[in-house]
């Protein structure tokens, strides 16, 4: 039995064996390699996705915390940020007091992050009960305020001449911590 | 010998059964490369996206790190203002023992409140007075007392009262517990 196979049969054949050769090899060779690749970096976005979100979640969590320190510290925050004035200060707590004079020592020192006046203060009263008041209202201050050592009282006739010294403290200038 | 009398046609290499062929492999092939091509698409997306969530857990880093500080640095002001407001009440309340401490019989002239001591000057009617009524409970809350008497022009004492704490740590604000340990 003789087959017999015409030439355009034969191209066709060998084309088709050629294709399917190209076909397989670049399956092989290229596409599912890449897949393969494809398949690894979408596991690594997602991977990377769900780190960014906990991140994220973090980020809004410590923001949340932050930004209610800063409301329950207004006050201290602020007070940690205004400078010492005087005149101010006189004015505002002169009541306590018969008389009340401050002087400011241009020394200041350095406490960790905050600078530190150091005032005196000469003052009258006519009873030992202003003083407590001042104590009180000291606390709640524009500044941070801390009376030091020594504290003198002398008696003047009927009113009582009080010397302390007074500590302010302020944020550091150079200090980038400024909120 | 048999002749044909059709003209011969010309004999082509694209065969209706090659173009169909053709046409198969030729859709296949480009399936394929579409593939491979959206796979490389999507391979620069990823490495893209990649990159953008780098940068933003970077900034998300930086931002937290600053707030850390910013959390850290409150933390710090608040405690030394609370230390210093405490520090004001401990003051008030030593203060105000202080002065309940001294009787009615003796009167101050000057009294100096130091870091570890405290130095009373007045006038008291006779020694015993002051030794009873000022200088016990005096004694009891310093280390360290000592009282020089004056005689004053109308028969009275005057007198100076020198109190010391040994202790550098402990200071004047233990008049107060002193004060509460006398009361129970």
């Amino acid at each position: 039995m003789k087959i017999s196979i015409s030439r355009q049969n034969i191209y066709l054949l060998i084309v088709s064996i050629f294709l399917l050769i190209f076909v397989l090899l670049f399956s092989f060779l290229v596409l599912i390699p890449e897949g393969k690749e494809y398949r690894e970096k979408r596991a690594t976005l997602i991977k990377e996705q769900r780190s960014l979100r906990e991140y994220q979640n973090f980020h809004d969590e410590t923001l949340e915390f932050l930004k209610e320190l800063q409301s329950e510290n207004r006050a201290i925050i602020t007070a940690f940020d205004k400078s010492f004035n005087s005149v101010k200060f006189e004015k505002q707590y002169k009541s306590y007091f018969s008389s009340l004079s401050v002087s400011k020592i241009p020394q200041i020192t350095k406490e960790d992050e905050f600078s530190v006046y150091e005032v005196n203060t000469t003052s009258q009263i006519s009873s030992p009960k202003s003083f407590y008041e001042f104590l009180d209202a000291i606390n709640k201050s524009d500044w941070i305020v801390g009376v030091n050592f020594p504290i003198e009282f002398i008696r003047e006739g009927e009113l009582i001449k009080s010397s302390f010294s007074i500590k302010v403290y302020s944020n550091a200038k150079d200090s980038n911590k400024s909120l | 010998m048999k002749f044909s009398y059709i003209k011969p046609r010309k004999k082509s290499v694209f065969t209706p059964e090659f173009k169909l062929l053709f046409t198969f492999f030729s859709i296949t092939i480009f399936m394929l490369v579409s593939t491979y091509l959206f796979l490389l698409f999507k391979d620069y997306r990823f490495d893209a996206d990649k990159k953008e969530i780098m940068q933003n857990r970077s900034d998300l880093n930086i931002s937290i790190n600053q707030m850390k500080e910013q959390i850290q640095f409150i933390d710090i002001q608040t405690l030394l203002s609370e230390k210093i407001y405490t520090q004001n009440s401990v003051l008030k309340e030593s203060i105000t023992n202080l002065f309940d401490l001294v009787p009615d019989r003796i009167t101050l002239s000057k009294a100096s409140l130091l870091e570890n001591g405290l130095i009373l000057y007045g006038i008291t009617p006779n020694k015993d007075v002051y030794n009873f009524m000022l200088q016990a409970p005096l004694r009891s809350i310093f280390h360290k007392t000592y009282s020089s008497f004056y005689p004053a022009e109308n028969g009275w004492f005057r007198f100076v009262s020198t109190n010391y704490i040994q202790d550098e740590s402990l200071n004047l604000n233990e008049v107060n517990e002193e004060e509460i340990e006398d009361e129970d």
